[in-house]
C-alpha cells in the first residue's frame, strides 16, 4: 500500500535510460560500417534518435523534479503530510491536566460542568503542561460566564440562561459571577468569601 | 571504412549507461534523505493514516453559540485574526414568523456571522416575538468525498488523505485561489501571511498525536462529535452520535457528498 520504491521500481525507471543509451550505441556503431544507411532512411534514423533522446531526457527529468514520497498515500507529496502533522499543538487537552489536576477534574466530573473542558474556559495550556513553572494558564476574564450563559434567542432551551440585568441583585460595588458560583460547581457557594 | 572501434565504441556506451544508472540511484536517495533531514519538528511516529478514518459530526442542538471553537481554531493553527479569515465559523440563523394573514410556512430568514462567532454574538435586532425560531450552525470543511477544490487545484498542492482530511501543501501551493472559489461551502481563504490556501485540517498535528482538534476540545456543549471511524472506541461518542440521530448533510444537491454529518437541521441551513 505504501507504494516504497522496490528495486523493481528502479529497474522500470532506468530502462528507459539503459536500453535508450544501448541503442544509440547500436545504431552509432551501425553508422559508422555503413550499413544502418542501407537499411533504413537517414531521416527516420534520425527521428529515432531524436524521439529516444527526448524521452530519455523527460525520463531522467521527471526523475529528478518528482518529490521522492510523490505517490506514497495518492497522488500527491506523502511527505507533506509528515510536514503537516509535525506543527505543536497550542491546547493540550484533558489527559494532560489530569495528570497533575485529576482531584479538580474529579469534583467537575460530578457537577453540571462535568463535559465543559478545562481549556474552554482556561485557555490553551500546551506551554503550561510541558513547563508548569514558568507558564501559568490564562487569569480568568471577569465576565468569562457570560459568554455561555447570557440570555439570547438563538440559544437552545436546555442551556441555562440569565438575563444579566435581572439576575444580579442590587449591590453596591462590582458583583461577580464567583462571589455566589463556584465555577467548577456551578451551584454551589463558593466556601470562602472572597475579598473584593 | 572498416574499423575496429565498433564493438568498443558500443561497449564504452554500454559501460557509460550502466555507470550513469548507478550514480543516479544513490543521488536520488541522497536527495531523499537530505529533504527528509530539513524538516525539523519530527512527526508523530507509527501513525499510519491508512489505519484511521476520521470524521466530525455537528448537533446544532447542542451550539450555544459561544464562539470558543473558532477562537480555539485560530489560536491552535495560528490563523490571522481579522475578520475573514475562519477555518471553522459559527453562523446564526433567524427565521422570523411569516406576516399575518401571508399564509407562508415561515417568514424572512436573517443568517449573521458577526467576526465568525469568535466574540460571541450580540443579542440579535429581531425582537423576541417576530422570531419564529433561532438556532448556531457551526460550519467547517465538509470533508467532502468528491472534493471540488482538490479538483480545482492546478498544482496538486491539494489532496484527500486516506484517513479522511482534505490538506493543503504549503510548500506546492501557488495561492492562486481556483480552490477558495470551488468551495460551495466558503471553507478556504488565502492566508495574507504565507500567500497560501488554507483551510481546516481537522488538525491534522492533534488528530495524529491522540488528541481531538481544538474546536472539538473546547467545545462546551458537545455540538462537535469528533471520532475514527476504524477504531470506534467503547462507547465512542461519534458511533453514538451516527445511531441516535437523523442525520443530514450541507448541500446535497451539489454532489460532493460532504462527510461531515449535521444532526437537527433546519431546511434553512445551507
Amino acid at each position: 500500500m505504501g507504494g516504497k520504491k522496490t528495486i523493481q521500481g528502479w529497474a522500470s525507471e532506468y530502462q528507459y535510460v539503459v536500453s535508450g543509451w544501448l541503442t544509440i550505441g547500436y545504431f552509432r556503431s551501425q553508422l559508422k560500417n555503413n550499413s544502418m544507411r542501407r537499411v533504413l532512411p537517414p531521416q527516420i534514423f534520425m527521428l529515432v534518435l531524436l524521439t529516444l533522446a527526448i524521452v530519455g531526457s523527460y525520463r531522467v527529468a521527471r526523475h529528478f523534479l518528482t518529490p521522492p514520497s510523490f505517490g506514497e498515500y495518492g497522488w500527491y507529496r506523502g511527505a507533506a503530510l509528515k510536514e503537516i502533522a509535525s506543527r505543536t499543538p497550542s491546547y493540550a487537552g484533558r489527559k494532560a491536566c489530569d495528570e497533575c489536576h485529576s482531584d479538580e477534574i474529579g469534583k467537575l466530573a460530578a457537577a453540571e460542568h462535568k463535559n465543559v473542558s478545562c481549556e474552554a474556559c482556561h485557555g490553551p495550556s500546551q506551554a503550561h503542561s510541558d513547563d508548569p513553572d514558568s507558564h501559568a494558564p490564562l487569569k480568568l476574564a471577569d465576565n468569562l460566564c457570560l459568554r455561555c450563559h447570557e440570555a439570547n434567542a438563538s440559544r437552545p432551551a436546555w442551556l441555562q440562561q440569565i438575563v444579566v440585568a435581572d439576575h444580579y441583585q442590587s449591590k453596591a460595588g462590582g458583583q461577580h459571577c464567583i462571589d455566589c458560583h463556584q465555577p467548577h460547581q456551578p451551584n454551589e457557594a463558593p466556601e470562602e468569601k472572597k475579598p473584593s | 571504412m572498416k574499423s575496429n572501434l565498433n564493438r568498443r565504441g558500443a561497449l564504452k556506451t554500454f559501460v557509460l549507461a550502466i555507470a550513469g544508472a548507478a550514480v543516479l540511484v544513490p543521488a536520488r536517495k541522497a536527495k531523499s534523505i537530505v529533504k527528509s533531514l530539513l524538516v525539523t519538528t519530527p512527526a508523530p511516529a507509527g501513525y499510519d493514516p491508512f489505519k484511521h478514518k476520521w470524521l466530525m459530526a455537528i448537533d446544532i442542538d447542542r451550539c450555544i453559540g459561544c464562539g470558543l471553537c473558532a477562537d480555539a481554531c485560530k489560536t491552535e493553527n495560528h490563523v490571522p485574526r481579522g475578520p475573514t479569515y475562519f477555518r471553522t465559523w459559527i453562523e446564526r440563523y433567524i427565521i422570523k414568523k411569516p406576516k399575518p394573514g401571508s399564509g407562508e410556512i415561515r417568514g424572512e430568514v436573517i443568517v449573521d456571522s458577526p467576526n465568525g462567532g469568535i466574540n460571541g454574538f450580540p443579542p440579535s435586532l429581531v425582537p423576541r416575538e417576530e422570531i419564529l425560531k433561532s438556532f448556531y450552525v457551526p460550519k467547517l470543511c465538509n470533508l467532502c468525498e468528491h472534493s471540488p477544490c482538490v479538483q480545482a487545484c492546478p498544482v496538486g498542492a491539494t489532496f484527500d488523505t486516506p484517513d479522511g482530511a482534505v490538506l493543503v501543501d504549503p510548500n506546492y501551493c501557488v495561492g492562486c485561489g481556483f480552490c477558495v472559489q470551488a468551495c460551495p461551502f466558503g471553507c478556504r481563504f488565502l492566508n495574507p501571511e504565507t500567500k497560501t490556501a488554507e483551510k481546516c485540517s481537522l488538525c491534522y498535528h492533534r488528530i495524529t498525536r491522540g488528541l481531538k482538534p481544538a474546536c472539538v476540545e473546547v467545545c462546551p456543549g458537545q455540538a462537535r462529535i469528533f471520532g475514527d471511524l476504524l477504531n470506534p472506541t467503547k462507547d465512542d461518542p461519534l458511533q453514538a452520535f451516527l445511531q441516535k440521530n437523523k442525520l443530514q448533510s450541507l448541500k446535497p444537491s451539489l454532489g460532493t457528498d460532504p462527510r461531515v454529518m449535521y444532526a437537527n437541521m433546519d431546511k434553512e441551513v445551507r
